[in-house]
């Protein structure tokens, strides 16, 4: 009673917030509320979740994935041949408009996979694009890609991280004016860009007929910025939006039994693990660098009791740096690290640290999950301080190097290989924070290694060492919980990519 | 009650200390207030025989566990268990500790500011006074928790932070209380006769005047210090308090949010915590008002 009294309150309170206005199925606008913003709205320059909904929201790639069977489908390209293992024909549709009225020819792809290879186009993923060496224009509606190595995950990158810009447009108003009013061609068109705030999208009525994606039954969607998950609850019980996520998973749990409310539990592909400073970048004498502190705070850190207590769902506890269902990850071939504060006190005093240290652990998202790791590294002594950051920020500080101890989490841009995990953050790149030189030399074979076995062997290898030096002590995956209302017909994907151009009001 | 008054003018006179004891135990809002300060104050002191479980220990399994008085209370955690399954008591207690120490520690800082400030501007007046004047009027330009938050997101949060930031920044009651105070005092006869026998302005300050404003200044501080204590709470709730894992009054409430419309005690019992803890002090301070006002003293 009293709970229901206290839920009543809030639902009262946050009804008096004029900001609320009502979303639904009256004005066939579907309201969704995250907690991050992507600092920019351009697909290939922000990393965010967020970002890539919206990028499958209002752009087309050249190959659909279809969640359905896994299988690759025409989507911009209505066939592909391999030239050769470096080389690639496509073949595009014809008679796809952009939302300003363009007509996409191979003009357009050409141009945006020769502008994502520019230094100055400053791609926040570079391991997204950098396998394309150059595309070329054979004729108007067909492109040869051009790859630097034999890269078998092209058609997976092709389906996904890699949308298609309208060249005369973009070239006309720059990254500036694109990320202010951006134009691509997919089933939604973006109308809005508020900083802060979020975006709004309407339904493109010149949406190609014959494209794998059916034709949107919602009419507008509506992006909201709402940093806080209780702000989030309220608003969806007051009906100011319709769907959202990221909610502690036993609230999320007790919302089943809330009037109006649906709730749908799916696993994701998104995995959390914490980056150790291991070579020393932040201060000179930075623990880190010593292997037997991260094997400690490998054992420190319960992570099954989290994914049993905190995490939920189905969840489970990761080892290696990647997601199982990758190609090329292999959760077996890796140094497992059991929960064990004894053995994790031992290995610190051995390190030199019998009294444990101060640290700082940055993170984005989840503060539970931060604040519960915070606590089993008080229990060995390790005292982290926990300073939150909005992602930008903190993925920056990431890769400065600047911080000892970071919780991140990753989703892969839903792309089903290891690469876009295990490859993004461990191959020398931007947002590699150990640049292991042994494993950048065998990820870098593996991506340009057309044999499956011989590629997963090299995988296999790259994991092993990584957790062999404990480079990072990956967490477990995540269990997302969708809320909504339910108004709302929604089908999750095990990619954790809401497909709101599936969804339509009951 | 008319007819007898006339009678006391005739009674011999009571000693200065039985007529203020019969003042303070006459005073129900103060004896209230005490006896609340002097639990705190012990619970805080006793914290670790006190307290049934580590406040830092977490147990996952056992998190979001009710309050007693809920059907699935138990006895093992008397109010409860947080998200990360710590005992609520224990936090509380060793969370008393946070706060008495910051509000205590932040009174000291800026009562010894504002009252030296105060004391000089109204003992020298002219020039001495103008300046201060200026200084107090800056000072009450600022927001206290808009510069709070600015100093502990560029420099970061921590107990010391915390406590140099509200030192700094709640000196200017103490100033301008002790400044009217002391030009109220300073003409009186006594600080003439010190000064005609000679006495250095540093005893007259210390020994004639600060003892005749102290009634005043302890008013103040009784309200500064739960003004300190709300601001910790406020700070820490905002993020940049006192750092977690520290059981923090403030900083158990921002964590309690996310699961109030669930688990309500979460944010309850802190928040009722700090509320009587508030309220206590603020009734000791109006009580030794009262009994200390010269009013009362005829």
């Amino acid at each position: 009673m009293i709970t229901r009294g206290l839920l009543a309150l809030g639902v009262a309170i946050v009804a008096l917030v004029p900001a609320a206005a009502m979303a639904g199925k009256a004005d066939d606008t579907l309201v969704y509320a995250s907690d991050s913003e992507p600092e920019n709205v351009s697909p290939y320059h922000n990393n965010l979740r967020e970002g890539v909904i919206l990028s499958r929201h209002a752009w087309d790639t050249l190959v659909y994935a279809d969640p359905a069977d896994g299988k690759y489908k025409p989507y911009l390209a209505t066939s592909w041949t391999w030239v050769d293992p470096k080389t690639l024909d496509v073949e595009l549709r014809r008679g796809v408009k952009f939302h300003n009225g363009d007509t996409l020819t191979a003009d357009d792809v050409v141009f945006t996979f020769n502008y994502v290879q520019k230094p100055e186009s400053k791609v926040v993923t570079k391991q997204n694009v950098d396998w394309i060496k150059s595309a070329e224009k054979l004729d108007d509606y067909k492109v040869r890609i051009h790859l630097k190595e034999a890269f078998p995950a092209a058609l997976e990158y092709l389906s996904g991280p890699t949308p298609i810009y309208p060249a005369k447009y973009f070239q006309q108003v720059g990254l500036e004016g694109f990320s202010k009013a951006p134009v691509g061609s997919g089933p939604y068109r973006i109308t809005a860009v508020a900083s802060g705030k979020g975006v709004k999208l309407e339904r493109f009525d010149g949406y190609f007929a014959d494209s794998p994606i059916p034709k949107p039954k919602i009419g507008k969607l509506e992006f909201r910025i709402m940093p806080d998950s209780e702000s989030r609850v309220a608003a969806l019980m007051t009906g100011a939006i319709d769907w959202t996520w990221r909610v502690p998973h036993d609230q999320a749990m007790a919302m089943k039994s809330a009037p109006g409310i649906s709730v749908l539990s799916a696993e994701s592909m998104r995995i959390g693990y914490v980056a150790f400073d291991s070579r020393g970048t932040s201060s000179a004498n930075s623990p880190f660098k010593d292997l037997r502190v991260r094997q400690a705070v490998a054992m420190a850190i319960d992570r099954k009791s989290m994914v049993d207590n905190l995490v939920g769902g189905g969840s489970n506890v990761m080892h290696a740096a990647c997601f199982p269902s990758q190609t090329g990850c292999d959760q077996n071939a890796v140094t497992k690290y059991e929960y064990n504060p004894k053995k994790a006190k031992e290995l610190l005093a051995a390190a030199g640290y019998p009294q444990g240290f101060k640290t700082e652990i940055q993170a984005y998202r989840e503060r539970d999950y931060a604040e519960a790791m915070v606590g089993y590294l008080k229990a060995v002594g390790i005292d982290a301080k926990l300073n939150f950051l909005k992602y930008a920020a903190m993925r920056e500080n990431l890769r400065a190097g600047t911080v000892p101890l970071v919780f991140n989490t990753w989703g892969s841009f839903s792309v089903n290989d290891a690469s876009a995990s295990t490859g993004v953050y461990f191959k020398g790149g931007e947002d590699d924070t150990s640049k292991d030189p042994e494993v950048i030399k065998t990820l870098t074979e593996a991506d340009a290694t057309v044999d499956p076995e011989k590629r997963l062997a090299l995988y296999r290898t790259a994991l092993k060492r990584i957790s062999d030096e404990v480079y990072w002590l990956p967490l477990f995956s995540y269990s997302t919980d969708y809320v909504s209302t339910d108004k709302l017909q929604f089908q999750a994907f095990p990619d954790e990519l809401p497909r709101f151009y599936m969804s339509s009001w009951k | 009650m008319t007819a007898t008054l006339p009678l006391s003018d005739h009674l011999p006179p009571r000693s200065v200390f039985a007529t203020a004891m019969r003042r303070v135990f006459g005073h129900h809002g103060l004896m209230l207030g005490g006896i609340i300060l002097v639990l705190v104050a012990l619970v805080a002191i006793f914290a670790p025989l006190l307290a049934p479980h580590d406040p830092y220990a977490q147990n996952l399994s056992r998190r979001l566990i009710p309050p007693i008085w809920h059907a699935k209370g138990t006895w093992e955690h008397v109010l409860g268990t947080d998200k990360l399954g710590r005992d609520y008591l224990s936090r509380l207690i060793y969370g008393s500790r946070l706060s008495l120490i910051i509000g205590l520690s932040a009174t000291v800082i800026s009562g010894l500011i504002g009252t030296t400030l105060g004391v000089l501007a109204g003992y020298f007046g002219g020039r001495t006074d103008a300046v201060i004047n200026y200084l107090i009027t800056t000072r009450l330009a600022m927001p206290v928790v808009l510069v709070a938050l600015a100093v502990a997101s560029l420099v970061g949060g921590s107990l010391q932070v915390v406590i140099l930031v509200l030192g700094f920044l709640l000196w200017d009651r103490f100033a301008v209380v002790t400044r009217s105070a002391t030009m109220q005092v300073c003409h009186g006869d006594y600080i003439a006769a010190a000064q005609a026998i000679g006495c250095s302005t540093t005893r007259i300050l210390l020994s004639e005047l600060l003892p005749n404003i102290l009634n005043a200044l302890i008013v103040v501080a009784t309200l500064e210090m739960a003004h300190a204590i709300l601001l910790e709470a406020t700070l820490s709730f905002l993020g940049l308090g006192v750092p977690p894992p520290a059981p923090s009054w403030g900083l158990m409430i921002a964590e309690g949010k996310q699961y109030m419309f669930f688990s309500p005690w979460v944010i309850a019992i802190p928040g009722v915590t700090l509320l009587i803890l508030v309220l206590a002090i603020n009734l000791v301070g109006d009580g030794i008002r009262d009994a200390t006002a010269p009013e009362n003293r005829n």
